[in-house]
Protein backbone atom coordinates (compact mmCIF):
# COMPACT_ATOMS: atom_id res chain seq x y z
CA UNK A 1 0.00 0.00 0.00
CA UNK A 2 1.31 3.22 -0.87
CA UNK A 3 0.06 6.43 0.96
CA UNK A 4 1.09 9.21 -0.44
CA UNK A 5 -0.47 12.94 -0.52
CA UNK A 6 1.44 13.51 -3.97
CA UNK A 7 -0.50 12.71 -6.73
CA UNK A 8 0.12 10.54 -9.15
CA UNK A 9 -0.62 11.38 -12.30
CA UNK A 10 -1.50 10.07 -16.04
CA UNK A 11 -2.58 6.57 -14.20
CA UNK A 12 -5.52 5.50 -16.39
CA UNK A 13 -7.17 3.10 -12.78
CA UNK A 14 -6.86 4.65 -9.34
CA UNK A 15 -8.79 4.77 -6.07
CA UNK A 16 -9.01 7.07 -3.75
CA UNK A 17 -9.85 6.38 -0.43
CA UNK A 18 -10.41 8.76 1.91
CA UNK A 19 -11.19 8.14 5.54
CA UNK A 20 -11.67 9.48 8.81
CA UNK A 21 -14.54 10.95 9.81
CA UNK A 22 -15.67 7.77 11.20
CA UNK A 23 -12.57 6.80 13.36
CA UNK A 24 -10.57 10.17 13.66
CA UNK A 25 -7.24 8.07 11.74
CA UNK A 26 -5.54 10.86 10.08
CA UNK A 27 -5.51 10.87 6.61
CA UNK A 28 -5.33 8.54 4.21
CA UNK A 29 -4.61 8.22 0.18
CA UNK A 30 -4.24 5.11 -1.17
CA UNK A 31 -3.98 5.29 -4.98
CA UNK A 32 -3.68 2.20 -7.24
CA UNK A 33 -0.76 2.19 -8.94
CA UNK A 34 0.32 -1.28 -9.74
CA UNK A 35 -3.02 -3.46 -9.67
CA UNK A 36 -2.63 -3.07 -5.99
CA UNK A 37 -5.96 -1.54 -4.16
CA UNK A 38 -6.59 -0.78 -0.66
CA UNK A 39 -9.93 -0.33 0.27
CA UNK A 40 -12.16 0.92 3.37
CA UNK A 41 -13.42 -2.44 3.35
CA UNK A 42 -9.62 -3.67 3.64
CA UNK A 43 -9.37 -1.20 6.44
CA UNK A 44 -12.78 -2.58 8.46
CA UNK A 45 -14.40 0.65 7.37
CA UNK A 46 -17.46 0.56 5.21
CA UNK A 47 -18.01 3.24 2.78
CA UNK A 48 -21.24 4.78 1.91
CA UNK A 49 -20.05 5.67 -1.50
CA UNK A 50 -18.19 3.81 -3.87
CA UNK A 51 -17.15 4.16 -7.28
CA UNK A 52 -15.65 1.16 -8.68
CA UNK A 53 -13.97 1.88 -12.11
CA UNK A 54 -16.49 3.92 -13.27
CA UNK A 55 -16.59 5.64 -16.76
CA UNK A 56 -18.81 7.98 -18.17
CA UNK A 57 -19.77 8.50 -21.93
CA UNK A 58 -22.19 10.87 -23.46
CA UNK A 59 -23.11 10.40 -27.19
CA UNK A 60 -23.13 13.04 -29.24
CA UNK A 61 -25.91 13.78 -31.88
CA UNK A 62 -24.85 12.87 -35.51
CA UNK A 63 -24.76 15.68 -37.83
CA UNK A 64 -26.96 15.94 -41.30
CA UNK A 65 -23.95 15.66 -42.86
CA UNK A 66 -22.72 12.42 -40.74
CA UNK A 67 -25.94 10.90 -41.21
CA UNK A 68 -25.24 11.44 -45.13
CA UNK A 69 -21.67 10.51 -45.23
CA UNK A 70 -21.60 7.47 -42.67
CA UNK A 71 -25.37 6.10 -41.67
CA UNK A 72 -24.12 2.91 -40.26
CA UNK A 73 -20.81 4.30 -38.37
CA UNK A 74 -21.16 5.16 -35.07
CA UNK A 75 -22.08 8.10 -33.42
CA UNK A 76 -19.05 10.11 -31.33
CA UNK A 77 -19.19 10.21 -27.74
CA UNK A 78 -17.48 12.50 -25.30
CA UNK A 79 -15.68 11.23 -22.03
CA UNK A 80 -16.64 13.20 -19.27
CA UNK A 81 -15.29 10.65 -16.42
CA UNK A 82 -12.77 7.90 -16.38
CA UNK A 83 -12.36 4.56 -14.74
CA UNK A 84 -12.65 6.63 -11.42
CA UNK A 85 -12.62 4.71 -8.26
CA UNK A 86 -13.44 5.89 -5.23
CA UNK A 87 -14.18 4.73 -1.20
CA UNK A 88 -16.23 7.39 0.53
CA UNK A 89 -16.91 7.58 4.46
CA UNK A 90 -19.77 8.42 6.22
CA UNK A 91 -19.17 11.74 7.29
CA UNK A 92 -16.54 12.90 5.15
CA UNK A 93 -16.83 16.37 3.81
CA UNK A 94 -15.00 16.44 0.27
CA UNK A 95 -14.34 19.30 -2.13
CA UNK A 96 -14.50 18.14 -5.78
CA UNK A 97 -12.39 20.51 -7.62
CA UNK A 98 -11.24 20.65 -11.22
CA UNK A 99 -11.71 22.84 -13.86
CA UNK A 100 -14.70 23.90 -15.85
CA UNK A 101 -15.85 20.78 -18.03
CA UNK A 102 -13.74 18.57 -15.92
CA UNK A 103 -16.25 16.29 -15.23
CA UNK A 104 -17.56 17.30 -11.10
CA UNK A 105 -20.83 17.63 -12.15
CA UNK A 106 -20.89 14.21 -13.65
CA UNK A 107 -19.49 12.44 -10.89
CA UNK A 108 -22.25 13.81 -8.48
CA UNK A 109 -25.13 13.11 -10.91
CA UNK A 110 -23.37 9.63 -11.06
CA UNK A 111 -23.38 9.47 -7.14
CA UNK A 112 -26.65 10.73 -7.28
CA UNK A 113 -28.18 8.23 -9.54
CA UNK A 114 -29.61 11.15 -11.96
CA UNK A 115 -27.08 9.30 -14.41
CA UNK A 116 -26.07 5.81 -14.95
CA UNK A 117 -22.60 5.00 -15.67
CA UNK A 118 -21.50 3.54 -18.68
CA UNK A 119 -18.92 1.16 -17.47
CA UNK A 120 -17.88 0.36 -14.32
CA UNK A 121 -20.64 0.85 -10.75
CA UNK A 122 -21.94 3.16 -8.23
CA UNK A 123 -23.52 1.71 -4.75
CA UNK A 124 -24.38 4.49 -2.05
CA UNK A 125 -25.05 2.11 0.90
CA UNK A 126 -24.34 -1.15 -0.64
CA UNK A 127 -27.48 -0.30 -3.09
CA UNK A 128 -26.33 0.18 -7.35
CA UNK A 129 -27.60 3.29 -8.36
CA UNK A 130 -28.59 1.25 -11.37
CA UNK A 131 -30.08 -1.76 -10.20
CA UNK A 132 -31.69 -0.19 -6.83
CA UNK A 133 -31.97 3.41 -7.80
CA UNK A 134 -34.80 4.47 -5.99
CA UNK A 135 -33.82 2.72 -3.13
CA UNK A 136 -29.99 4.18 -3.67
CA UNK A 137 -31.10 7.40 -4.22
CA UNK A 138 -33.35 7.59 -0.98
CA UNK A 139 -30.12 8.63 1.36
CA UNK A 140 -28.74 11.10 -1.09
CA UNK A 141 -29.73 14.71 -1.50
CA UNK A 142 -28.47 17.20 -4.44
CA UNK A 143 -28.60 20.52 -4.34
CA UNK A 144 -28.79 21.63 -8.04
CA UNK A 145 -26.56 25.16 -9.05
CA UNK A 146 -29.24 26.15 -11.41
CA UNK A 147 -31.58 28.52 -10.19
CA UNK A 148 -34.49 27.48 -12.69
CA UNK A 149 -35.23 24.36 -10.71
CA UNK A 150 -38.34 25.62 -9.30
CA UNK A 151 -41.44 26.75 -10.20
CA UNK A 152 -41.38 30.89 -10.02
CA UNK A 153 -45.09 31.06 -9.76
CA UNK A 154 -45.40 29.04 -6.48
CA UNK A 155 -44.11 30.54 -3.35
CA UNK A 156 -41.05 29.37 -1.82
CA UNK A 157 -43.26 27.34 0.94
CA UNK A 158 -45.58 25.85 -2.22
CA UNK A 159 -42.74 24.66 -3.58
CA UNK A 160 -41.44 22.93 -1.05
CA UNK A 161 -44.91 21.17 0.01
CA UNK A 162 -44.58 19.88 -3.81
CA UNK A 163 -41.06 18.45 -3.84
CA UNK A 164 -41.51 17.19 0.11
CA UNK A 165 -44.51 15.29 -1.30
CA UNK A 166 -42.21 13.76 -3.59
CA UNK A 167 -39.90 12.91 -1.03
CA UNK A 168 -43.17 11.01 0.79
CA UNK A 169 -43.88 13.08 3.72
CA UNK A 170 -46.94 14.99 3.76
CA UNK A 171 -49.77 16.83 6.62
CA UNK A 172 -48.62 18.25 9.53
CA UNK A 173 -45.13 16.55 9.34
CA UNK A 174 -44.44 18.14 6.02
CA UNK A 175 -45.79 21.27 7.34
CA UNK A 176 -43.66 21.17 10.63
CA UNK A 177 -40.47 20.17 8.19
CA UNK A 178 -40.98 22.74 5.93
CA UNK A 179 -41.22 25.86 9.38
CA UNK A 180 -38.40 24.64 10.55
CA UNK A 181 -36.21 24.16 7.50
CA UNK A 182 -37.70 28.16 6.59
CA UNK A 183 -36.07 29.18 9.30
CA UNK A 184 -33.14 27.49 9.18
CA UNK A 185 -32.07 28.64 5.60
CA UNK A 186 -33.18 32.48 6.54
CA UNK A 187 -36.46 32.50 5.04
CA UNK A 188 -38.95 33.06 6.88
CA UNK A 189 -39.83 36.28 5.49
CA UNK A 190 -39.88 35.21 2.31
CA UNK A 191 -41.19 31.83 2.44
CA UNK A 192 -45.07 33.17 1.33
CA UNK A 193 -43.52 35.29 -1.48
CA UNK A 194 -43.43 33.73 -5.42
CA UNK A 195 -40.22 32.13 -6.27
CA UNK A 196 -39.85 34.45 -9.16
CA UNK A 197 -39.11 37.19 -6.78
CA UNK A 198 -35.89 35.75 -5.01
CA UNK A 199 -32.14 36.41 -5.56
CA UNK A 200 -30.05 33.59 -6.38
CA UNK A 201 -28.80 33.54 -3.36
CA UNK A 202 -32.43 32.51 -1.68
CA UNK A 203 -33.17 30.39 -4.62
CA UNK A 204 -30.15 28.84 -3.46
CA UNK A 205 -31.01 28.81 0.33
CA UNK A 206 -34.06 27.51 -0.88
CA UNK A 207 -32.73 24.82 -2.80
CA UNK A 208 -30.40 23.67 0.36
CA UNK A 209 -34.31 23.53 2.20
CA UNK A 210 -35.74 21.53 -0.58
CA UNK A 211 -32.43 18.65 -0.13
CA UNK A 212 -32.99 18.65 3.67
CA UNK A 213 -36.94 17.76 3.74
CA UNK A 214 -36.18 13.64 3.05
CA UNK A 215 -33.18 14.89 5.50
CA UNK A 216 -30.91 12.33 3.47
CA UNK A 217 -27.75 11.21 4.58
CA UNK A 218 -25.36 12.51 1.65
CA UNK A 219 -25.48 15.74 0.52
CA UNK A 220 -24.34 16.64 -2.62
CA UNK A 221 -24.11 20.26 -3.36
CA UNK A 222 -22.82 21.22 -6.87
CA UNK A 223 -21.20 24.90 -6.80
CA UNK A 224 -23.70 26.06 -4.15
CA UNK A 225 -22.24 30.09 -4.13
CA UNK A 226 -21.56 30.10 -8.23
CA UNK A 227 -23.85 32.53 -8.81
CA UNK A 228 -23.55 34.30 -5.11
CA UNK A 229 -21.88 37.58 -4.26
CA UNK A 230 -19.34 37.33 -1.46
CA UNK A 231 -22.01 38.69 1.18
CA UNK A 232 -24.65 35.81 0.51
CA UNK A 233 -21.38 33.67 -0.06
CA UNK A 234 -20.20 33.96 3.37
CA UNK A 235 -23.88 33.41 4.30
CA UNK A 236 -24.42 30.02 2.79
CA UNK A 237 -21.06 28.54 3.53
CA UNK A 238 -22.13 29.57 7.34
CA UNK A 239 -25.38 28.10 7.04
CA UNK A 240 -23.56 24.69 5.54
CA UNK A 241 -21.09 24.39 7.63
CA UNK A 242 -22.95 25.64 11.28
CA UNK A 243 -25.81 24.46 10.97
CA UNK A 244 -26.08 21.78 8.61
CA UNK A 245 -22.88 19.72 8.90
CA UNK A 246 -22.65 20.15 12.70
CA UNK A 247 -25.60 19.59 13.28
CA UNK A 248 -26.30 16.76 11.41
CA UNK A 249 -22.89 15.48 10.65
CA UNK A 250 -24.10 14.41 7.32
CA UNK A 251 -21.66 13.25 4.43
CA UNK A 252 -20.86 15.88 1.95
CA UNK A 253 -19.68 16.40 -1.08
CA UNK A 254 -19.30 19.70 -2.49
CA UNK A 255 -17.83 20.74 -6.39
CA UNK A 256 -16.84 24.05 -6.03
CA UNK A 257 -13.94 26.24 -8.03
CA UNK A 258 -13.07 28.02 -4.69
CA UNK A 259 -10.41 26.94 -2.85
CA UNK A 260 -11.32 29.10 0.01
CA UNK A 261 -14.06 27.57 0.46
CA UNK A 262 -13.14 23.83 -0.06
CA UNK A 263 -10.50 24.96 3.08
CA UNK A 264 -13.72 25.81 4.99
CA UNK A 265 -16.05 23.56 4.36
CA UNK A 266 -14.57 20.46 3.60
CA UNK A 267 -12.22 17.63 5.47
CA UNK A 268 -11.01 16.38 1.87
CA UNK A 269 -10.13 17.33 -1.38
CA UNK A 270 -10.88 15.17 -4.42
CA UNK A 271 -9.15 16.95 -8.07
CA UNK A 272 -10.51 15.69 -11.37
CA UNK A 273 -9.24 16.88 -14.90
CA UNK A 274 -10.09 15.80 -17.77
CA UNK A 275 -12.51 12.83 -16.50
CA UNK A 276 -9.92 11.43 -14.57
CA UNK A 277 -9.39 11.79 -10.39
CA UNK A 278 -5.83 12.86 -10.31
CA UNK A 279 -5.72 13.08 -6.48
CA UNK A 280 -7.47 12.97 -3.52
CA UNK A 281 -6.22 13.98 0.13
CA UNK A 282 -6.75 14.90 3.17
CA UNK A 283 -6.68 18.55 4.15
CA UNK A 284 -5.01 18.47 7.69
CA UNK A 285 -2.32 16.20 6.06
CA UNK A 286 -1.57 18.72 3.31
CA UNK A 287 -1.48 21.63 6.01
CA UNK A 288 1.07 19.10 7.92
CA UNK A 289 3.50 19.37 5.05
CA UNK A 290 2.97 23.28 4.54
CA UNK A 291 1.42 22.63 1.01
CA UNK A 292 -1.03 24.84 0.41
CA UNK A 293 -5.04 23.57 -1.43
CA UNK A 294 -4.23 25.39 -4.15
CA UNK A 295 -0.79 24.26 -4.71
CA UNK A 296 -1.74 20.87 -4.37
CA UNK A 297 -4.63 21.73 -6.95
CA UNK A 298 -2.65 23.01 -9.66
CA UNK A 299 -0.15 19.91 -9.12
CA UNK A 300 -3.26 17.29 -10.00
CA UNK A 301 -4.43 19.98 -12.65
CA UNK A 302 -1.25 21.08 -14.74
CA UNK A 303 1.06 18.16 -14.08
CA UNK A 304 0.20 16.28 -17.03
CA UNK A 305 -2.29 17.37 -19.76
CA UNK A 306 -5.39 14.62 -20.52
CA UNK A 307 -5.12 12.79 -23.15
CA UNK B 1 -51.83 4.07 -1.93
CA UNK B 2 -52.10 7.29 1.11
CA UNK B 3 -48.52 8.05 -0.27
CA UNK B 4 -49.48 7.88 -3.99
CA UNK B 5 -52.77 10.17 -3.04
CA UNK B 6 -50.49 12.42 -1.37
CA UNK B 7 -48.28 12.36 -4.39
CA UNK B 8 -51.38 12.89 -6.79
CA UNK B 9 -52.81 15.38 -4.54
CA UNK B 10 -49.62 17.98 -4.67
CA UNK B 11 -49.14 17.37 -8.30
CA UNK B 12 -52.88 18.80 -8.84
CA UNK B 13 -52.32 21.31 -6.01
CA UNK B 14 -49.24 22.56 -8.21
CA UNK B 15 -50.97 22.95 -11.30
CA UNK B 16 -53.62 24.31 -9.87
CA UNK B 17 -52.10 26.97 -8.38
CA UNK B 18 -49.71 28.07 -11.68
CA UNK B 19 -52.88 27.51 -14.04
CA UNK B 20 -54.70 29.92 -11.53
CA UNK B 21 -52.37 32.66 -12.04
CA UNK B 22 -53.11 32.44 -15.99
CA UNK B 23 -56.96 33.83 -15.22
CA UNK B 24 -57.06 35.26 -19.05
CA UNK B 25 -55.84 31.57 -20.26
CA UNK B 26 -59.31 30.52 -18.54
CA UNK B 27 -61.22 32.93 -19.79
CA UNK B 28 -60.11 32.55 -23.44
CA UNK B 29 -60.51 28.72 -22.82
CA UNK B 30 -64.19 29.36 -22.06
CA UNK B 31 -64.51 31.76 -25.09
CA UNK B 32 -63.13 29.05 -27.07
CA UNK B 33 -65.42 26.07 -26.33
CA UNK B 34 -68.61 28.38 -26.77
CA UNK B 35 -67.41 29.35 -30.22
CA UNK B 36 -66.42 25.70 -31.13
CA UNK B 37 -70.09 24.86 -30.10
CA UNK B 38 -71.72 28.10 -32.08
CA UNK B 39 -69.34 27.06 -35.43
CA UNK B 40 -70.34 23.03 -35.29
CA UNK B 41 -74.18 24.17 -34.68
CA UNK B 42 -73.78 26.78 -37.74
CA UNK B 43 -72.30 23.87 -39.77
CA UNK B 44 -75.12 21.42 -38.77
CA UNK B 45 -77.80 23.77 -39.71
CA UNK B 46 -75.69 23.10 -43.47
CA UNK B 47 -75.68 19.59 -43.37
CA UNK B 48 -79.04 17.62 -44.49
CA UNK B 49 -79.73 14.67 -41.51
CA UNK B 50 -79.59 11.82 -44.49
CA UNK B 51 -76.27 13.13 -45.84
CA UNK B 52 -74.97 9.82 -43.77
CA UNK B 53 -76.27 6.66 -42.91
CA UNK B 54 -74.33 7.52 -39.56
CA UNK B 55 -76.37 10.72 -39.80
CA UNK B 56 -79.85 8.96 -39.75
CA UNK B 57 -79.03 6.61 -37.47
CA UNK B 58 -79.67 8.57 -34.56
CA UNK B 59 -81.99 10.73 -36.11
CA UNK B 60 -80.60 13.90 -34.55
CA UNK B 61 -78.39 15.74 -37.59
CA UNK B 62 -75.03 17.12 -37.76
CA UNK B 63 -74.82 18.88 -34.23
CA UNK B 64 -75.11 16.10 -31.75
CA UNK B 65 -72.83 14.01 -34.07
CA UNK B 66 -70.27 16.45 -34.07
CA UNK B 67 -70.26 17.79 -30.78
CA UNK B 68 -69.73 14.43 -29.30
CA UNK B 69 -67.27 13.48 -31.93
CA UNK B 70 -64.70 16.88 -31.43
CA UNK B 71 -65.68 17.51 -27.55
CA UNK B 72 -64.37 13.49 -26.92
CA UNK B 73 -61.63 13.38 -29.45
CA UNK B 74 -60.54 16.81 -28.23
CA UNK B 75 -59.77 14.79 -24.51
CA UNK B 76 -58.47 12.34 -26.47
CA UNK B 77 -55.91 14.17 -27.89
CA UNK B 78 -54.83 16.14 -24.87
CA UNK B 79 -54.18 12.44 -23.67
CA UNK B 80 -52.00 12.30 -26.53
CA UNK B 81 -50.14 14.95 -25.93
CA UNK B 82 -50.12 15.89 -22.04
CA UNK B 83 -47.22 13.58 -20.90
CA UNK B 84 -44.86 14.42 -23.62
CA UNK B 85 -45.97 18.11 -22.61
CA UNK B 86 -45.63 17.81 -19.18
CA UNK B 87 -42.20 16.03 -19.63
CA UNK B 88 -41.12 19.07 -21.81
CA UNK B 89 -42.72 21.64 -19.52
CA UNK B 90 -40.35 20.14 -16.87
CA UNK B 91 -37.10 20.30 -18.92
CA UNK B 92 -37.79 24.00 -19.87
CA UNK B 93 -38.28 25.05 -16.50
CA UNK B 94 -35.39 22.81 -15.13
CA UNK B 95 -37.39 21.05 -12.67
CA UNK B 96 -37.78 17.39 -13.92
CA UNK B 97 -33.90 17.07 -12.74
CA UNK B 98 -34.96 18.44 -9.12
CA UNK B 99 -38.26 15.63 -9.16
CA UNK B 100 -36.46 12.93 -10.94
CA UNK B 101 -33.55 13.18 -7.98
CA UNK B 102 -36.66 12.94 -5.10
CA UNK B 103 -37.63 10.03 -4.06
CA UNK B 104 -40.11 9.26 -6.20
CA UNK B 105 -40.51 7.27 -9.18
CA UNK B 106 -40.05 8.48 -13.03
CA UNK B 107 -42.58 6.54 -14.67
CA UNK B 108 -44.94 7.99 -11.33
CA UNK B 109 -43.52 12.00 -11.55
CA UNK B 110 -44.23 11.57 -14.98
CA UNK B 111 -47.69 10.28 -14.71
CA UNK B 112 -49.03 12.50 -12.01
CA UNK B 113 -47.64 15.61 -13.74
CA UNK B 114 -49.94 14.91 -16.47
CA UNK B 115 -52.88 14.65 -13.90
CA UNK B 116 -54.29 18.04 -13.60
CA UNK B 117 -54.59 18.26 -17.82
CA UNK B 118 -56.16 14.81 -17.43
CA UNK B 119 -58.93 16.72 -14.57
CA UNK B 120 -59.14 20.15 -16.25
CA UNK B 121 -59.47 18.56 -19.69
CA UNK B 122 -62.43 16.67 -18.26
CA UNK B 123 -63.83 19.65 -16.97
CA UNK B 124 -63.72 20.95 -20.58
CA UNK B 125 -65.37 18.30 -22.09
CA UNK B 126 -68.57 18.37 -19.41
CA UNK B 127 -68.48 21.79 -20.01
CA UNK B 128 -69.19 21.74 -23.80
CA UNK B 129 -71.33 18.30 -23.68
CA UNK B 130 -73.24 20.93 -21.05
CA UNK B 131 -73.00 23.66 -23.29
CA UNK B 132 -74.35 21.51 -26.01
CA UNK B 133 -77.46 20.60 -23.79
CA UNK B 134 -78.32 23.77 -22.45
CA UNK B 135 -77.18 26.38 -25.34
CA UNK B 136 -78.27 24.37 -28.51
CA UNK B 137 -80.69 21.36 -27.43
CA UNK B 138 -79.45 18.08 -27.76
CA UNK B 139 -81.16 15.86 -26.06
CA UNK B 140 -78.99 13.41 -24.47
CA UNK B 141 -81.84 12.43 -22.04
CA UNK B 142 -81.39 8.32 -23.30
CA UNK B 143 -77.85 8.30 -22.32
CA UNK B 144 -76.55 4.51 -21.22
CA UNK B 145 -74.70 6.24 -18.35
CA UNK B 146 -72.48 2.88 -17.48
CA UNK B 147 -72.13 1.84 -21.02
CA UNK B 148 -70.86 5.28 -21.81
CA UNK B 149 -68.78 5.24 -18.55
CA UNK B 150 -66.72 1.93 -19.48
CA UNK B 151 -66.63 2.91 -22.77
CA UNK B 152 -65.11 6.13 -21.91
CA UNK B 153 -62.91 4.78 -18.94
CA UNK B 154 -61.06 2.08 -21.93
CA UNK B 155 -60.83 5.07 -24.29
CA UNK B 156 -58.83 7.03 -21.44
CA UNK B 157 -56.74 3.71 -20.92
CA UNK B 158 -56.02 3.43 -24.17
CA UNK B 159 -55.51 7.19 -24.77
CA UNK B 160 -53.27 7.00 -21.95
CA UNK B 161 -50.94 4.46 -23.06
CA UNK B 162 -50.77 6.39 -26.61
CA UNK B 163 -49.85 9.23 -24.21
CA UNK B 164 -46.83 7.57 -22.59
CA UNK B 165 -45.84 6.01 -25.97
CA UNK B 166 -45.52 9.60 -26.65
CA UNK B 167 -43.61 10.79 -24.06
CA UNK B 168 -41.05 7.92 -24.61
CA UNK B 169 -40.68 9.57 -28.17
CA UNK B 170 -40.04 12.88 -26.29
CA UNK B 171 -37.72 11.69 -23.71
CA UNK B 172 -35.66 9.94 -26.98
CA UNK B 173 -36.22 11.77 -29.43
CA UNK B 174 -36.13 15.34 -27.64
CA UNK B 175 -38.56 16.86 -30.03
CA UNK B 176 -40.74 15.69 -33.04
CA UNK B 177 -42.68 12.79 -31.36
CA UNK B 178 -44.03 10.63 -34.12
CA UNK B 179 -46.75 9.04 -32.18
CA UNK B 180 -48.45 11.98 -31.92
CA UNK B 181 -47.99 13.42 -35.37
CA UNK B 182 -49.36 10.14 -36.58
CA UNK B 183 -51.82 9.04 -34.44
CA UNK B 184 -53.08 12.62 -33.80
CA UNK B 185 -53.10 13.57 -37.61
CA UNK B 186 -54.52 10.09 -38.77
CA UNK B 187 -57.42 10.78 -35.85
CA UNK B 188 -58.56 13.81 -37.13
CA UNK B 189 -58.98 12.79 -40.96
CA UNK B 190 -59.65 9.43 -40.13
CA UNK B 191 -61.30 9.25 -37.06
CA UNK B 192 -64.38 10.12 -37.73
CA UNK B 193 -64.72 13.36 -35.31
CA UNK B 194 -65.59 16.17 -37.62
CA UNK B 195 -67.62 13.99 -40.11
CA UNK B 196 -68.69 10.27 -40.59
CA UNK B 197 -66.79 7.66 -41.63
CA UNK B 198 -68.62 6.42 -44.26
CA UNK B 199 -68.88 9.66 -46.35
CA UNK B 200 -65.19 8.55 -47.14
CA UNK B 201 -63.92 6.59 -50.27
CA UNK B 202 -64.02 2.69 -49.47
CA UNK B 203 -59.83 2.80 -48.97
CA UNK B 204 -60.05 5.70 -46.40
CA UNK B 205 -62.92 3.69 -44.61
CA UNK B 206 -60.62 0.67 -44.72
CA UNK B 207 -57.52 2.41 -43.44
CA UNK B 208 -59.91 3.72 -40.14
CA UNK B 209 -60.10 0.54 -38.46
CA UNK B 210 -56.44 1.05 -37.65
CA UNK B 211 -57.67 4.30 -35.47
CA UNK B 212 -57.92 3.41 -32.18
CA UNK B 213 -60.76 6.69 -32.05
CA UNK B 214 -62.80 5.16 -34.43
CA UNK B 215 -64.10 2.95 -31.96
CA UNK B 216 -64.19 4.96 -29.34
CA UNK B 217 -66.44 7.62 -30.79
CA UNK B 218 -68.67 5.14 -32.58
CA UNK B 219 -69.35 3.69 -29.27
CA UNK B 220 -70.00 6.89 -27.60
CA UNK B 221 -72.55 8.12 -29.89
CA UNK B 222 -74.17 4.85 -29.99
CA UNK B 223 -74.57 5.09 -26.01
CA UNK B 224 -75.16 8.50 -25.85
CA UNK B 225 -77.14 9.60 -28.30
CA UNK B 226 -78.54 6.06 -29.14
CA UNK B 227 -79.03 4.73 -25.54
CA UNK B 228 -77.14 1.72 -26.31
CA UNK B 229 -76.34 -0.56 -23.41
CA UNK B 230 -72.72 -3.01 -23.38
CA UNK B 231 -74.32 -5.45 -24.75
CA UNK B 232 -75.06 -3.80 -28.17
CA UNK B 233 -71.77 -1.89 -28.50
CA UNK B 234 -69.80 -5.01 -27.47
CA UNK B 235 -67.26 -5.31 -30.90
CA UNK B 236 -66.47 -1.39 -30.48
CA UNK B 237 -65.37 -2.38 -26.54
CA UNK B 238 -63.82 -5.17 -27.45
CA UNK B 239 -61.48 -3.97 -29.57
CA UNK B 240 -60.49 -1.49 -27.39
CA UNK B 241 -60.04 -3.93 -24.71
CA UNK B 242 -57.78 -5.70 -26.75
CA UNK B 243 -55.49 -2.37 -27.77
CA UNK B 244 -55.87 -1.34 -23.95
CA UNK B 245 -54.53 -4.81 -22.48
CA UNK B 246 -51.71 -4.58 -25.40
CA UNK B 247 -50.75 -1.35 -25.17
CA UNK B 248 -50.35 -0.08 -21.21
CA UNK B 249 -47.74 -2.50 -20.76
CA UNK B 250 -45.84 -1.87 -24.09
CA UNK B 251 -46.18 1.40 -23.34
CA UNK B 252 -45.10 1.79 -19.26
CA UNK B 253 -42.07 -0.81 -20.58
CA UNK B 254 -40.70 1.31 -23.12
CA UNK B 255 -40.99 4.51 -21.25
CA UNK B 256 -38.82 3.15 -18.74
CA UNK B 257 -36.49 1.84 -21.00
CA UNK B 258 -36.24 5.06 -22.88
CA UNK B 259 -35.48 6.75 -19.01
CA UNK B 260 -33.15 4.43 -18.65
CA UNK B 261 -31.61 5.23 -21.39
CA UNK B 262 -31.54 8.94 -20.88
CA UNK B 263 -29.96 8.33 -17.35
CA UNK B 264 -27.51 6.13 -19.23
CA UNK B 265 -26.53 9.05 -21.99
CA UNK B 266 -26.99 11.95 -19.70
CA UNK B 267 -30.08 13.11 -22.08
CA UNK B 268 -33.22 12.90 -19.77
CA UNK B 269 -33.14 16.70 -19.00
CA UNK B 270 -32.07 18.09 -22.48
CA UNK B 271 -34.23 19.75 -24.65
Amino acid sequence: MKSTNEPTIGQSRRVAVISDAMTGIDPMVVQDLSGRVTTPDQLGEPSIISLCDVTMRFPIPKRYREWALHPLRPGRVVTALQHASAEIQAGDRIAVMGPSGAGKTTLLKLISGLLFPTEGEVTVKGLSTVHHNAAARKSVGFVFNEERSFYWRLTGIQNLEFFGALDNLEGAQLKQRIRELIRLVGLESAGDQLVSGYSSGMKQRLALARVLIADPEVLILDEPTRALDPVACDEMVNLILTDIHRGARKTLLIATHRPEEAAILCSKLMVIHGGFIKGSVNLSSLSNEGTTLLDYYRRCVTAEKPA
Amino acid sequence: MRAFLSKAIAFVMRDFRIESGYKAAFIMGLVESLMLLVTLHFIGRLVPVHASASLGKYGRGYFPFALIGVAFARYFDLMLRMFSDSIRTAQVTGCLEAMLSSRTGAVTVVTLSSLYSLISGALQLVMILVGGVLLFGVNLSTMNVPATLLVLLLSISIFVGFGVLSASAIVWLKKGDPITWVLGGMSAILGGAYFPIDVMPAWMQKLSYVIPIRYSLEALRSTMLGGANIVTVARPLATLLAIAVILSPVSAALFTAAVRKGRREGTLVQY
